[in-house]
């Protein structure tokens, strides 16, 4: 689905991503973990082509995404507040979202009904625009936005930040839902290390911008993470 | 307590990372306040000949008294529209163990510190110590300056009460600027007489100089109400303005472009729910009236076009300068997500177009007005309107792509140097120029209305060729997308 060469993105003399091949495959919940600093976001944001790596490339369905934008077609992505149109009212943000998508009014509203438990009565209807909500809260809506996509491949930025518990639990189990339902493939990156065991079958873990570890998650992975992180 | 409060502040100023960004827009900006400076301390020298000339055969002591009611009516009605509340800037004292008096204390002491409070000194002080203490003696002139000051620290503390209170907003500073001018206009055909009332309140001080302390006494009761309630009402969310409940809008008008006409509306609601681009709005308003500083009926006779070529220009193109000059930066703080969704560049440019289009058919409709001057006006609008929405657009659009610096939209647009560049200061030669150089040469030959067809005709054939324009200008910014992204992230 997604295929890594080469990729290196470097700020002066710093190495920020060094990745020599990666290759994702169509269905994979893949969590991303590593200190700050260990190039997760800027890994991210060159696989969203909205940084030019220094070299190599990122290919996604074997077509290069700097070249051609029709992974937009099925990648949807939430990485910070960035990607949110703070002022718009959520439901003006959906419809937007939506309509880029081919979704109109009634489509989005209906989908919208579904995330009702997700959004927990905080989001619709409340007469605010989406800057003046708490963190936690701009974050149910730019995964929702998101996932109202439909998309084969999800690009999360620490989407466990900032949420309550109940929603933290209820964004787990949609996660894993959706990629036994729709063979979603996901990319999270996370520092709560709980929950990306909990969720991914494949862990990647990247220090200093390289690939430390590249693991199928078992029953060990989270000891193995831990003393990882501990030493 | 207070000297760390206002090393703080000037920490902040001078460290803040959209301080002006470039020196080259700090050096501009000093000179224009040193220029506005010089005019004001002119003015104050050289009150009694400008008095002279405007009201000729008054007393010059008459007629200053009796401006100084409409000067501070005028000062009240700027200040509630440009003066800031310094609110933010406690929030991080408000938890420390810092007694409630002293942050109310550091809040008056900062509000002084604004160029409202500034002019008067320059504009007053050389008048009143000087010209007054030499007709009416000493004591009357320096009385008569606390009078004025005073008066200004009346306003100064009154626009804060007012606006924590949420009492004033834009629409309350207009409508005091309409009352001030009916009242004027009454004036100017001797119905009432203002100025009269206002020389009897300030005469009697220059003979019983005692009189003026009532002024200071005014000022501290404004003063000491302002403290009281800031002292009861010291938090944050209660001391800024008001929310109200938001609505989503819908434009119906703009659907019929389909996914440009989206982008187009996105646009719109950015530009009608920010502060920063509100304001750039009603003094693009206000520019209309810059007309009739150019059109003079010498020129409209010699049918002279150059010379009022460059306003007409900016009249007709000021939506298209003010908002083109900060162009795509206006998105920076969604530029990712624009980046990220699926966004057709073609189109996210096609909406530029569309809304440049729209705002510049609508202002150059309004500026109609003038043709009441002189029919030519309407050609040269017609011929200015053309070039604008023709190739004042495109050029606009070109220079958007070198302009990394991100944009703060939630400050005021008057005096705000944040998000300025090198882009806003060479975007407006080409812009401003162009014209005059394709109108010259005939207005040279003396074939002025060939030249005003010449330049709509480019106007018209630039307005053709928009297609091309748009595939120029998209790849343009495909090549420059990642630079314009990461500079929007700072």
């Amino acid at each position: 689905m997604i295929e890594i060469k080469d990729l290196k993105k470097i700020y002066g003399n710093r190495t920020v991503v060094d990745i020599p091949a990666l290759e994702i495959r169509a269905g994979e919940t893949v969590g991303l973990v590593g200190n700050n600093g260990a190039g997760k976001t800027t890994f991210f944001r060159m696989l969203l082509d909205l940084i030019r790596p220094t070299s190599g490339a990122v290919f996604s369905k074997g077509e290069d995404v700097s070249k051609n934008s029709a992974w937009k077609d099925y990648t949807a992505s939430y990485l910070d507040e960035g990607f949110l149109i703070d002022y718009l009212t959520p439901e003006e943000y959906f419809t937007f979202i939506g309509s880029l998508h081919g979704l109109s009014v009634a489509h989005v509203a209906d989908y919208l009904r579904q995330y009702e438990e997700f959004f927990n009565g905080e989001i619709l209807n409340r007469g605010k625009y989406i800057r003046d909500f708490s963190k936690g809260n701009q974050n149910k809506v730019g995964i929702a936005a998101a996932l109202m996509q439909k998309p084969e491949i999800l690009v999360l930025d620490e989407p466990f930040a900032n949420l309550d518990p109940t929603t933290q639990i209820r964004l787990k189990n949609l996660l894993r839902d959706l990629s036994v339902k729709q063979n979603l493939t996901t990319f999270i990156s996370s520092h709560d290390l709980n929950h990306v065991t909990d969720i991914c079958n494949r862990i990647v873990l990247v220090e200093k911008g390289q690939v430390i570890k590249d693991i199928q998650t078992d029953e060990n992975t989270l000891a193995e993470l831990e003393t990882y992180f501990s030493g | 307590m207070l000297t760390t409060f206002l090393t703080h502040q000037w920490k902040s100023f001078w460290r803040s990372r959209n301080r002006g960004g470039s020196i080259a827009a700090q050096v501009v900006l000093g000179f224009f306040m040193l220029y506005f400076m010089l005019i004001a301390i002119a003015i104050g020298l050289f009150m009694p000949q400008f008095i002279g000339k405007l009201f000729p055969g008054q007393d010059v002591f008459v007629v200053f008294t009796g401006l100084l009611l409409y000067n501070f009516v005028l000062d009240f009605a700027a200040r509630l529209q440009l003066q800031d509340l310094p609110t933010l800037s406690i929030v991080p004292y408000l938890h420390l163990n810092i007694r409630k008096q002293q942050i109310v204390n550091f809040l008056n002491l900062r509000a002084l510190f604004t160029v409202f409070n500034l002019y008067p000194f320059l504009l007053f002080g050389p008048f009143t110590l000087y010209r007054i203490s030499q007709a009416y003696g000493t004591t009357a002139g320096v009385m008569m300056f606390v009078a004025v000051i005073s008066l200004s620290l009346f306003n100064n503390y009154l626009v804060l009460y007012v606006k924590r209170k949420s009492i004033g907003n834009a629409f309350i500073a207009i409508l005091v600027v309409a009352v001030l001018a009916v009242f004027g206009l009454l004036e100017y055909l001797h119905i009432i007489s203002i100025l009269g009332f206002s020389s009897a309140i300030f005469m009697p001080v220059m003979k019983q100089p005692l009189l003026a302390l009532i002024f200071p006494v005014m000022a501290l009761i404004v003063f000491l109400i302002n403290s009281a309630y800031l002292r009861a009402n010291l938090y944050t969310e209660e001391l800024s303005t008001r929310e109200e409940k938001k609505a989503s809008t819908d434009y119906a008008f703009l659907n019929r472009f389909g996914r440009v006409g989206e982008l187009a509306a996105l646009e719109l609601k950015l530009i009608l729910r920010h502060k920063r681009s509100k304001n750039s709005l009603t003094m693009g308003a206000l520019f209309l009236f810059y007309g009739f500083l150019f059109y003079k009926q010498e020129h409209l006779a010699k049918d002279s076009f150059g010379m009022m070529l460059f306003a007409a220009v900016f009249m007709t193109g000021i939506s298209i300068i003010t908002y083109g000059q900060f162009m795509y930066a206006w998105q920076s703080a969604h530029f990712d997500g624009l980046l990220a969704n699926k966004v057709d560049f073609k189109n996210f440019i096609r909406a530029k177009f569309l809304l440049f289009t729209i705002a510049s058919t609508l202002v150059t409709l309004l500026s109609s007005f003038y043709g009441f001057l002189s029919w030519k006006l309407l050609l040269l609008h017609l011929a200015a309107y053309l070039y604008n929405v023709g190739f004042g657009t495109v050029i606009v659009l070109y220079f958007a792509n070198f302009n990394f610096k991100r944009l703060d939209l939630s400050k005021g647009a008057s005096f705000n140097w944040q998000g300025v560049g090198a882009t806003q200061w060479i975007l407006g030669l080409p812009f401003l120029l162009l014209p005059l150089v394709i109108y010259i040469p005939f207005g040279l030959a003396d074939k002025p209305y060939i030249g005003l067809i010449a330049l709509g005709l480019f106007g018209l054939i630039t307005w053709l060729m928009r297609p091309f324009w748009i595939n120029m200008l998209t790849k343009k910014f495909e090549k420059q997308r990642y630079k314009l992204a990461e500079g929007f992230r700072e």
